[in-house]
């Protein structure tokens, strides 16, 4: 299990947030994903095999960015 | 120096959306000259046609160009399936750009002017809305860039100025009067008084000396000091506050649970709800423009933003305020339970009280002389950690110091070892009776200083008392005025000690507390919270070293310490400064942002649920039902940063 902080950009909505909650928790192994829309940034608790791809990608479908991603 | 100041993620978005507005509103008052000309002029100065080919080349730029990410994104968000709230605003512009094509076949009423209108007063809400986030957010903001962006250290007796990123530990650092200090350090050289009121909220300078810890990013006041590093980067004090700010805004309040749940359905229940506006409004009375106007306003009156902006801003203004006082929510979920709490249980040592217990009073039997006393004292309590110990080490630091063999800590009881072949005991009457040795000639005397609220450490060599040190540990300033404030508002105030009762009451009647819990082994403290929980919510306030356990089982943990003492992963909240009247002010703070989620969410839902059905009613014109959406969530941004005004 490893812990991941996202930095997300070009959400300004409140649905926009939820969107990205819930696409980051359909990728296989994200075991909770909590997206704050003030702070931009996405905290999540994910198993070792998860890639930052996968997430990236999940995020980009719902229409915004990842710019950074930080192990903590 | 500092002046290459970056633009953060918040600024640039406020700038981006300045621009748009400009742009926007520039190309809109054509729009709204051409569309009620002759309201404004008693006639028709343009014909039909070329009013309606001018609104769809002055709207182009607006929605297409100027909105291009609003439209982008909706239109990503309806084929990827993620709704958003751009989906909303790009179809309902849309749709009535489109009926401004399809009026050349007298086929619709003309909507691509009102398209541009709200399209316009979206960006224009959104600028507004940025601005007031930005506040929302500065108190958190300044917190991230309190950290100092360089340090000068000495290197081969050079003076040298490098990056804070370069610094590392066991550098020496040299801070000047008025400078900030770069990292957590240690003074090697000189001495200060520093201002840690950013980071602990404490507003009075701290005098340090040589060997006292120092903060990062407190100001060095008046002396030259010379420091050595002993914490960087992320493991300084100022970055794990930062860092448990940070993760307290990704914490949800309870009560935000429905809100949640609802914005996530938000947007397509409104697309459902705003076809089923148009087919019914068709076949009602078979005016399809009135039907897409309606459609229109119920697309652009629809708004999940106040609703999902209600809790977690005020959350932001609330956590900002409370950082700048000290004051860390770890759990938003804490400012919720906060208001059920009836009883606050205070653990006494550093808590209520200052925690450094001094030695008041020494009493030795006949045939021993206090120096003996004492020597053995120090030598044996100089290998605790316990507060009483150090006190005891504190005071007889002079003396010489013997070896120790066999020693052994009795938790909450005392300690024992042996010294050249002798067995010390050194600890409570409990620790004497256990052990059993003859107390009775000495229990006139222990209860004399204990009726004075003071501890005793009973000293037994080879099983006799050879003699009692008194130890008192006095109240803080300000406890007695925190309780008292407490017991006003009808909390029921309990101390909870290892002490004998005595020593508890004493100190519990100092500070106006009403119930003592004593004799309380640091282990059983947790039970004896659980207990009180049978009857009502329990906040526990410690500091989170010794007493884990009990602010983790309570409903509502503080963990409170003087700046780097406290365990700052221990509480829901967290307070820097190491004063009761923190704990008067995080109530006060978390039922002030309680009532201001409150309040939010009510706005919220209020609005959506007047707002909606006038919309599907076709009562609301779609520019003032984009306006009316514009204004809920400003509403909402604005009242959380009223939270400021509030006095803690």
């Amino acid at each position: 299990m490893k812990k991941l902080k996202l930095a997300i950009e070009g959400m300004h909505c409140a649905s926009c947030a939820s969107n990205v909650e819930k696409s980051l928790m359909k990728v296989n192994g994200v075991k909770s994903a909590t997206v704050n829309l003030m702070m931009r940034k996405g905290y999540l608790e994910v198993e070792d095999k998860v890639s930052n791809e996968d997430l990236k990608k999940a995020v980009s479908k719902t229409g915004y960015k990842v710019v950074n991603i930080e192990d903590e | 120096m500092e002046h290459n100041h970056e633009q953060t993620p918040e600024e640039q978005e406020i700038i981006s959306w300045k621009k748009k507005t400009y742009f926007a509103v520039i190309i809109t008052l054509p729009i709204i000259f051409l569309m009620y000309q002759s309201v404004l002029f008693g006639k028709e100065l343009l014909s039909i046609n070329v009013t309606n080919i001018l609104l769809l080349i002055l709207g182009f730029p607006i929605i297409f160009v100027i909105g291009y990410d609003i439209i982008k994104s909706g239109l990503k968000g309806i084929i990827n399936l993620y709704f958003n709230m751009d989906s909303l605003i790009a179809l309902g512009t849309v749709i009535a750009y489109t009926t401004g094509i399809l009026n050349f076949f007298n086929f619709i009423a003309n909507y691509s002017g009102i398209a541009s209108m709200i399209m316009t007063i979206f960006i224009i809400g959104k600028f507004v809305e940025s601005k007031a986030r930005g506040k929302a957010s500065q108190e958190i903001r300044k917190l991230l860039e309190l950290g100092a962006k360089k340090a000068v250290i000495i290197k081969n007796n050079k003076e040298i100025e490098i990056p804070i990123s370069e610094v590392k530990i066991g550098d020496i650092i040299l801070v000047k009067p008025g400078e900030k200090i770069p990292t957590d350090g240690i003074i090697i050289k000189g001495q200060s008084s520093i201002d840690e009121s950013m980071v602990t909220g404490e507003s009075l300078p701290v005098d340090k000396k040589i060997k006292d810890l120092v903060i990062g990013a407190t100001i060095n006041q008046d002396g030259v000091l010379y420091i050595k590093a002993t914490k960087i980067g992320k493991d300084t004090f100022l970055a794990h506050i930062i860092k448990l700010v940070e993760e307290a805004q990704g914490t949800k309040v309870p009560i935000q649970k429905l809100a949640d749940k609802i914005t996530g359905i938000f947007v397509p229940v409104i697309l459902v709800l705003s076809i089923l506006t148009i087919i019914g409004w068709y076949i009602y009375n078979g005016d399809i423009s009135l039907a897409v106007g309606a459609g229109i306003a119920v697309l652009v009156i629809a708004c999940p933003c106040a609703l999902g902006l209600a809790t977690p801003i005020a959350l932001m203004v609330g956590s900002g305020i409370g950082a700048k006082r000290g004051i860390l929510i770890r759990k938003g979920e804490a400012i919720q339970t906060m208001r059920e709490i009836k009883t606050i249980v205070f653990d006494k040592t550093g808590t209520v009280t200052k925690g450094k217990p001094e030695v008041t009073d020494i009493y030795t039997t006949k045939n021993i002389k206090e120096d003996y006393l004492t020597q053995i004292a120090f030598s044996l309590e100089k290998l605790s950690e316990h507060p009483i110990a150090r006190a005891i080490t504190e005071k007889f630091k002079n003396k010489k110091q013997r070896t120790v063999n066999n020693f052994k800590i009795i938790r909450g009881k005392g300690v024992e070892g042996k010294i050249s072949n002798k067995n010390y005991l050194i600890g409570n009457i409990a620790l004497m009776k256990d052990m059993k040795i003859k107390t009775i000639e000495f229990e006139s005397i222990i209860e004399k200083y204990q009726n004075s609220g003071k501890t005793t450490m009973i000293v037994a060599e080879d099983k006799k008392i050879i003699g009692i040190i008194a130890v008192a540990d006095t109240i803080k300033g300000d406890s007695k005025e925190a309780i008292y404030k407490l017991n006003n508002l009808g909390y029921k105030t309990i101390m909870i000690t290892g002490d004998n009762e005595i020593t508890a009451k004493a100190i519990a009647k100092q500070a106006g507390i009403t119930q003592v819990i004593a004799n309380v082994l640091p282990e059983d403290k947790a039970k004896k919270v659980e207990e009180l929980q049978k009857e009502n919510m329990v906040a526990f306030i410690g500091d989170g070293i010794n007493d884990a356990p009990a602010i983790k089982q309570s409903n509502v943990g503080i963990a409170m310490g003087s700046g780097t003492d406290v365990a700052i992963e221990a509480g829901d909240i967290v307070l820097t400064k190491s004063s009761l009247m923190g704990v008067v002010e995080s109530i006060n703070l978390s039922k002030f942002t309680f009532s201001k989620i409150k309040q939010n969410l009510f706005w919220a839902f209020a609005y959506n649920v007047i707002a909606i059905p006038l919309a599907v009613a076709g009562l609301l014109h779609p520019a003032v039902a984009e306006l009316a959406m514009a204004l809920s969530s400003i509403t909402v941004v604005t009242n959380a940063n009223l939270l400021r005004r509030k006095k803690l």
